[in-house]
Parts: C-alpha cells; sequence; structure tokens
C-alpha cells in the first residue's frame, strides 16, 4: 500500500470515534461482511486500526477509496473546523433548474482545467445538498489528500459553505462554483462558525420563526401555565409580551447553536478624559456563548435587556450573519446604535 | 417605627393609586393569599407548587407571583385582599437587591405591620460579598420584619421554608387562633445584631 495512503487512512480511522467506526465502514461497503464481521472493537484502538489497514491492504484499496471514508465520516458530524458561508449573486436565468448531473460535470470540468493536478470527489446527501471534497496540488505536486477542502452547496440556492480552504485556492473554486451553479459572482456571506448545522440553520431559515402578529394573546399554548389555578402570576401580559418580542427576533424553540458574533467598531471615540475628538479607535466586541441566539432570547424575556431589541442584535437573525462592520457616517454624525454598544 | 424607616417608605405615600393597601379589601372566608416578589422568578414558582402541596388543613391558600413592586393596575379589581409579602433576594446577583429596595416603596407602611418578611438564598455561598447580606439585614431591620434564609438549591431545602412561609400566612391571615401577624412580628423580627457580635459573626 502506499504510504501516503497507509498514513491517510490512519489518521481517519484516529479521528473516528470508535462507537461509530462499525457503522461508518458498513456505509463504506469496501470491506466485505466477513471482513467487517472479523473485526473485533473492543481490542484496543491501536491493533483494531492495525486490523483494519491490514484488510484494506488484502482488498487492495487506493486514494480514491479512503478518501470516500472521510469523506463518508465527515458527512456524518461536520469537522469542527471553521465553516464558512458564501453567498451566490447574480442568478442567471437557468440557474433555477441546475440538476445534480449537470453540476457535477460542469464543475469537474471546469476547476480541472483551470488547475491541472486536483482530486474532486462529489457526493449527494440525504437532505438534497452536495458535497464536495477537493484535494489541491500544483502543477509540479500530486494533490495533497491530507488537507482536503470541503464544499456543501445546496443546489438551486445561492448558498455555499467552506471550509478549509487556502487563500491561494480561493479564486479558482471561486470560479469554478460560479460557473457551474450559472450566477454571475460569489461573495462572503459574513457567517462563520464551527457548527456546520447551526450556520446552515440560520442562514437558509430552518429554525422555528414566530411571525409578528396583531392579535394581543397569541397561542396560549406556548406559555408556561401555572401549575396550580391557584397561582396568578401578576405580570403575565407583559412577560408574553416580552416574550412575543424575543422570539420574533430570535427564533422560537431550538435555534441554531450559533456560538459568536463579532461587532469591529470603526467609530471614534466619544468617551471624555480629555481624548481628541477625532481620535479613531478601532474596537472589536465579541459576544460567545454555546447557544448565543437562546442567551440573547433569554436576555430578553426575563427583561434584562431592553424591551426593544437593539437592531445590532437583531440582525443577526434577519440578515443571517455573524460578523458585523460598524462605522461613522461622517457626515450625518456618529452612528447612535454603536455609541450605545460602547457606553 | 425609626425616621430612617419613613424616610424608606414615606416617599410612596404620594402615589397612592398604585400603591398596594393591606386593609382596603375584605378578607375572604377560610383564605389566604400570598404575594411573592422576586426578580429572577425562578424560587417563586418552585415555593408555590411546595406551598400549596404543603396546604393540609383545607384552607383555600393562594399564591400570586410578581417580578417587582408596583404591580399593574389592571388587575387591580380582581385582586384580592394581600395577607403575606415576601422579598426573595437573591444575595448573588445586584439587581435582586436593587429590584427589592425599589419596591419596597411602593408598599403602604400599614403592610409593614406584621404582613412582610424578607427571603433570602444563596447566603452560604463563599463568593458572595458580605455587603449584600449586610445592607439587607439593616433593611429588615430597619423596618422591623422577619428575615428568613433559604436554601434553594436542594428540595429539603425549599421544603423547608415552603413550610415556614406557610405558618407565618396563617398566622397573618388570622386563620390561626389565638395568634395574630403583629404578635408574630415581635417575636420573629430581624435585629442587628451589635458591633461586638457583628465582629464574631463576620470573622
Amino acid at each position: 500500500m502506499d504510504p501516503t495512503v497507509r498514513k491517510l487512512l490512519v489518521r481517519i480511522l484516529r479521528k473516528i470515534p470508535t462507537g461509530k467506526l462499525e457503522e461508518t465502514l458498513k456505509k463504506w461497503t469496501h470491506l466485505s461482511r466477513n471482513q467487517q464481521q472479523s473485526l473485533d472493537y473492543s481490542q484496543p484502538k491501536w491493533s483494531l486500526h492495525e486490523n483494519i489497514v491490514s484488510l484494506c491492504q488484502e482488498n487492495g484499496l487506493t486514494m480514491r477509496h479512503v478518501s470516500e471514508l472521510e469523506m463518508i465520516y465527515c458527512m456524518e458530524t461536520p469537522k469542527l473546523t471553521t465553516w464558512r458561508a458564501c453567498h451566490l449573486t447574480g442568478a442567471e436565468d437557468d440557474a433555477s433548474s441546475v440538476e445534480l448531473i449537470c453540476f457535477k460535470e460542469q464543475f469537474k470540468a471546469h476547476l480541472s482545467e483551470l488547475i491541472r493536478n486536483v482530486s474532486i470527489k462529489i457526493k449527494k446527501h440525504d437532505d438534497e445538498s452536495v458535497w464536495m471534497r477537493i484535494a489541491w496540488g500544483d502543477t509540479f505536486s500530486k494533490p495533497n489528500h491530507l488537507k482536503p477542502t470541503y464544499v456543501v452547496h445546496y443546489l438551486q440556492t445561492p448558498y455555499v459553505f467552506i471550509c478549509n480552504l487556502s487563500s491561494k485556492n480561493k479564486p479558482l473554486l471561486f470560479q469554478a462554483l460560479v460557473f457551474a451553479t450559472r450566477h454571475a459572482a460569489i461573495k462572503d456571506a459574513n457567517l462563520s462558525g464551527r457548527s456546520f448545522h447551526a450556520i446552515r440553520d440560520l442562514l437558509m431559515g430552518h429554525y422555528n420563526k414566530t411571525f409578528p402578529t396583531n392579535h394581543s394573546r397569541p397561542l396560549k399554548e406556548r406559555n408556561h401555565l401555572p401549575t396550580h389555578p391557584n397561582i396568578v402570576k401578576e405580570h403575565m401580559e407583559q412577560a408574553e409580551k416580552r416574550h412575543q418580542v424575543a422570539c420574533e427576533t430570535f427564533g422560537e424553540g431550538d435555534v441554531p447553536k450559533l456560538e459568536t458574533a463579532t461587532y469591529m467598531l470603526e467609530t471614534r471615540f466619544r468617551g471624555g478624559g480629555g481624548c481628541a475628538e477625532d481620535r479613531q479607535l478601532k474596537t472589536v466586541v465579541t459576544f460567545e456563548s454555546k447557544s448565543l441566539l437562546e442567551s440573547l432570547r433569554y436576555s430578553a424575556t426575563s427583561g434584562m435587556a431592553d424591551s426593544t431589541i437593539s437592531p445590532l442584535l437583531s440582525s443577526i437573525t434577519q440578515k443571517g450573519r455573524n460578523h458585523f462592520v460598524i462605522t461613522d457616517k461622517r457626515d450625518k454624525g456618529p452612528d447612535k446604535a454603536a455609541q450605545s454598544l460602547m457606553s | 417605627m425609626q425616621p430612617t424607616s419613613e424616610r424608606l417608605v414615606g416617599k410612596a405615600t404620594t402615589k397612592t393609586t398604585t400603591m398596594l393597601k393591606p386593609f382596603r379589601k375584605t378578607p375572604a372566608l377560610n383564605e389566604a393569599n400570598l404575594l411573592l416578589v422576586e426578580n429572577e422568578e425562578q424560587l417563586q414558582c418552585k415555593l408555590a407548587d411546595l406551598i400549596l402541596q404543603n396546604e393540609k388543613d383545607g384552607f383555600n391558600i393562594k399564591v400570586r407571583l410578581a417580578r417587582q413592586l408596583p404591580l399593574p393596575v389592571d388587575g387591580e379589581d380582581s385582586r384580592p385582599r394581600i395577607d403575606l409579602v415576601v422579598f426573595i433576594v437573591n444575595l448573588m446577583s445586584e439587581r435582586s437587591l436593587q429590584s427589592v429596595e425599589k419596591s419596597i416603596k411602593c408598599l403602604d407602611p400599614a403592610f409593614f405591620l406584621g404582613k412582610v418578611c424578607f427571603l433570602v438564598t444563596g447566603a452560604r455561598c463563599l463568593s458572595v460579598s458580605k455587603d449584600n447580606l449586610l445592607t439587607v439585614r439593616k433593611m429588615a431591620a430597619l423596618l422591623h420584619c422577619p428575615l428568613l434564609f433559604a436554601e434553594d438549591q436542594t428540595s429539603e431545602g425549599v421544603t423547608t421554608v415552603a413550610v415556614r412561609l406557610l405558618s407565618m400566612l396563617k398566622v397573618a391571615a388570622g386563620l390561626v387562633p389565638m395568634a395574630t401577624g403583629l404578635q408574630l412580628n415581635t417575636l420573629a423580627h430581624c435585629v442587628m445584631p451589635t458591633d461586638m457580635e457583628e465582629i464574631d459573626l463576620l470573622s
């Protein structure tokens, strides 16, 4: 077996937790049933991995098969590296009728034209998304499979999610994507994070949204009724109103587990203390949490935050981004919202 | 009452419409109403459930939960007569104490004769600053009200304090023969320890 293939296989096996190993190998289907049954999962990890490697060697598996294993595992549990979202803009007329096979062929063809040594693997996931694994090489070296780029695209939507892409290969990938999806351009969506599902759900709106309503007492089932008829909550109406506003802004029930939100302030410093008025002070404000949207929603319902939620916070869900740059409008005066954030 | 305590509650006498008055409404037969005021709204729900569970004598106990005073004016007509007001202070948060200090100003002074009680949680925690506890003690001593401490992390702790509050409520509502809220207050109100004792306690 090629030493690079072996190295990659060992690395992948180490990453996959033993609990998931059995089903991942089953999905892989490159080990026969007898071989799979011969594996003893209660052995210590290193000996189990050695057995698997020797079985793969028997079967004569190549880089193509091994990278498929990595891809299967990655599709099940997206890697905990930073995923970035991108937006495709300027859809042409036939952009909404791009099909999987057509997209596959076009993308592969175009990218191989742009760069000679590249290894592309495209798979369709159950939820209608297209996963692509790209190993980059250049004119003189073979593709490096140890640092692949993963790209996820939902066909007929303008959303692309990318992880592990170097700046050298960025323009090439973008060009191929734009061509294959029949759009005019691609730009960064200012949304990144470590949880793929959270980013996807936020950008594509796959969470329970509450819509504004004029009805004063919306669906009573949603609200927590006291357990006993003898218990009465005095501030019930105000609490319900706060809950309604918070749910409208941040979603209801399970919200995407966004972890950070970053605000870059490029505004003038307006504090006292003898500082010159027009001094530019670059500040970065970062909110971090296990589930940012849930904590923001809780702070609004419990009354800790103001009743009218700041547009800086509500634009996280409304615009689907978590990186913002706030600048002063010099002629109109300092940004009031930025003021309140800084104070 | 000492003059300083009047300063605490005196400001509220100008606002008669939103202030809670103890004797404005008529009492109902065999009924007692408790008002739990807590900024975080965590402990009050558990306490309410346990108080109602522990009521064994057949009285009709009603519990009202609020975040702060003054209470909304809309519910003024349907609100029954309140027999006991309990202010829950969580020593671990600053806001809790501030909210209680604001709420006290919206309570009619007549309430403080046996119808108000302070409940403090989180006093065991070592990281809590001693100033907050001292402030609450001074406030309770000044207003001549009982000060209870509660363990809110365990179910036994919450049950214990629920049973205590229930017995205080029954006395305050006049459901216990030969005992009134004012009598209980004279026996159980918080006393500020003298300087010597204070040094021993805090060291």
